[in-house]
């Protein structure tokens, strides 16, 4: 199982986990967290992550907007709608052509008065850029907490009544979603796309991290404790028109909570013993699992994040697990365990379905 | 709550992915989108392996999905759908390659080997690579080596997954694989001087 002290070279390279690691910067955590307590696998480390590269080459990727309009391309030039489906592409680009029209009618009643015609092309280019992305707003309605993964594959536990809104697809150089309520996040580590939390008046940006936010509508404060990794708050104003100042921003750390007024915009910090807010189990829980019986690590998870896991108790009768998860999103919970004791999952209407062949 | 889709083919659960196959093969267009929209990515950088020519590339990807978009009744009963849009892209660069072949004389023995002449299975100068010895060694490899190492760990394509893209025997993927694999960790004995230089990357 996972017994990464005893690596060798060709154990790393055969390593799933190590190599999405390496190429996609996933679980970063979990491998700081190995180097950290095994410091003698740092040259071995780096020989395998080294021998990767190599293989991959020179990286050439296309953004994502590339790629949609490559794909907008291809089912363009698809031979005739014979088939009456849901048809997103098409109903995008009539939207543009109709606003490219209405735009081209505003434009040439402006092109008479000139002067106005700079500043109209300016909000024309914003509003031709694609636009497909779908808001989703959720709220907690039962009387327990409800599990949402979100686009990016974080996770965000909701205490009854919390609501999350969030687009069905983040952009390219950021992830923003609103909230109201009481939320535990667990944010999927992405140095380049940060993470930006609205809470109320308060903005909260992560690069990865998990952490609880208590922003309860109609209260003057809101309140965030960070369970791990750096968080980064702030009043949601760019800049103070008076003063042209940036507004202030404060770091927060493991075990520290910030108190944001939302009247005056201070804050406040200090060091808690424990990362507690919400009481939600998925707070005190560090995951550490040692022999554990598959079952008690599934039956931990569904409590501590309000999912339902589904699988057969007895096909998986033999499996244990030896881990240390830490603060990753379900989904990355859910794909280590797997490798561990090749199984497979599938999440879909807010349940996981385990798929084992059993352990010897 | 519904299933929210990500964006990387690789977090989608293979039964998902499997579902939206057979969807597309009876006709749906949205999902024949969506399988389009999820490899193209991870097929082009492929493709860049072969040709610096990213335009050629782009018109094979064209084909190819126009292609399994016309024939996709018959697709069916495709069991490992990734190392099929492997194959047909590889197929398709061939093809293509030897078309422009009886134009530039590149022999037609082994063209998998040589679809473009300037730049195959290219290691950038710019590439974070640490060890220039490492570079030498992985192009020194054998082009069909790199290949196969590539598509087994940046990929994550099964033994038999290669041998269907590369049209090899599983034998001989297993033999680039464990030859390619000792050539690079022999290199590396040699650059060991490197080490200490290099683990500082980790310490931060």
């Amino acid at each position: 199982m996972n017994n990464y002290k005893d690596f060798e070279v060709k154990d790393w390279l055969e390593d799933l986990k190590f190599r999405r690691w390496v190429y996609q910067g996933e679980s970063d955590l979990f491998f700081k967290n190995i180097i950290e307590n095994n410091p003698h696998q740092i040259p071995v480390m780096d020989q395998a992550r080294e021998i990767l590269l190599s293989m991959r080459g020179e990286l050439d990727i296309l953004t994502e907007t590339e790629v949609g309009a490559r794909v907008s391309e291809i089912m363009e030039s698809l031979p005739g709608a014979d088939l009456p489906h849901f048809q997103w592409w098409k109903g995008n680009w009539l939207r543009i052509a109709a606003m490219l029209i209405l735009a081209l009618g505003i434009g040439f009643g402006l092109y008479k008065k000139r002067g106005a015609f700079e500043d109209i092309r300016f909000s024309l280019a914003e509003k031709v850029k694609p636009r497909k992305v779908k808001h989703m707003r959720i709220t907690n309605q039962t009387d327990g907490i409800q599990l949402v993964n979100l686009p990016d594959g974080s996770s965000v536990v909701l205490k009854p009544n919390a609501r999350i809104t969030y687009p069905d697809r983040f952009e390219n150089n950021k992830r923003e979603v609103t909230m109201a309520g009481e939320a535990f996040f667990e944010v999927v580590k992405n140095p380049s796309r940060p993470f930006f939390v609205y809470a109320g008046s308060m903005v909260t940006k992560v690069k990865g991290t998990s952490f609880s936010i208590r922003a309860n509508e109609g209260d003057d404060e809101v309140k965030l404790v960070v369970k791990s990794g750096i968080v980064e708050v702030s009043a949601i104003e760019t800049k103070d028109i008076q003063t042209g100042r940036e507004p202030k921003k404060l770091l927060l750390k493991r075990n520290e909570q910030v108190t944001f007024n939302q009247k005056n915009k201070s804050m406040t910090a200090r060091i808690l013993s424990k990362p507690v807010l919400l009481d939600l189990p998925v707070e005190k829980q560090d995951f550490e699992f040692k022999r554990t019986p598959l079952s008690d690590v599934f039956i931990l998870l569904e409590q501590t994040y309000g999912v339902v896991i589904r699988f057969d108790i007895n096909a998986i009768s033999n499996c244990t697990l030896t881990a240390k998860l830490g603060d990753e999103p379900v989904a990355e919970k859910m794909d280590m365990i797997c490798s561990v004791v090749n199984a497979k999952y599938v999440l879909r209407d807010g349940a996981i379905t385990v798929i084992s062949q059993g352990c010897d | 709550m519904s299933l929210i889709p990500v964006k990387h083919s690789e977090i989608l659960p293979e039964a998902y992915l499997v579902t939206r196959w057979r969807q597309f093969c009876t006709g749906d267009k949205s999902a024949f989108a969506e399988i389009t929209e999820l490899n193209y990515a991870s097929l082009y950088h492929y493709g860049t392996r072969f040709t610096a020519d990213r335009d050629l590339i782009k018109d094979c990807l064209q084909d190819l999905f126009l292609a399994i978009w016309e024939k996709r009744e018959s697709l069916s009963d495709v069991a490992a759908i990734r190392p099929y849009l492997f194959q047909s892209l590889r197929n398709n660069l061939v093809r293509r390659n030897r078309r422009q072949s009886v134009f530039s004389e590149i022999s037609g023995n082994e063209p998998f080997d040589d679809i473009s002449p300037e730049s195959d299975w290219i290691i950038n100068e710019t590439d974070q690579l640490t060890s220039s010895r490492l570079r030498q060694a992985i192009d020194s490899l054998p082009k069909r080596q790199k290949e196969a190492l590539y598509l087994k760990y940046y990929e994550n394509l099964s033994y038999d997954e290669i041998a269907v893209v590369m049209g090899l025997q599983r034998q001989a993927v297993a033999n680039y694989l464990q030859y390619g694999i000792q050539k690079l960790r022999e290199q590396w004995h040699h650059a060991a001087v490197f080490l200490t230089f290099l683990s500082s990357f980790f310490c931060f």
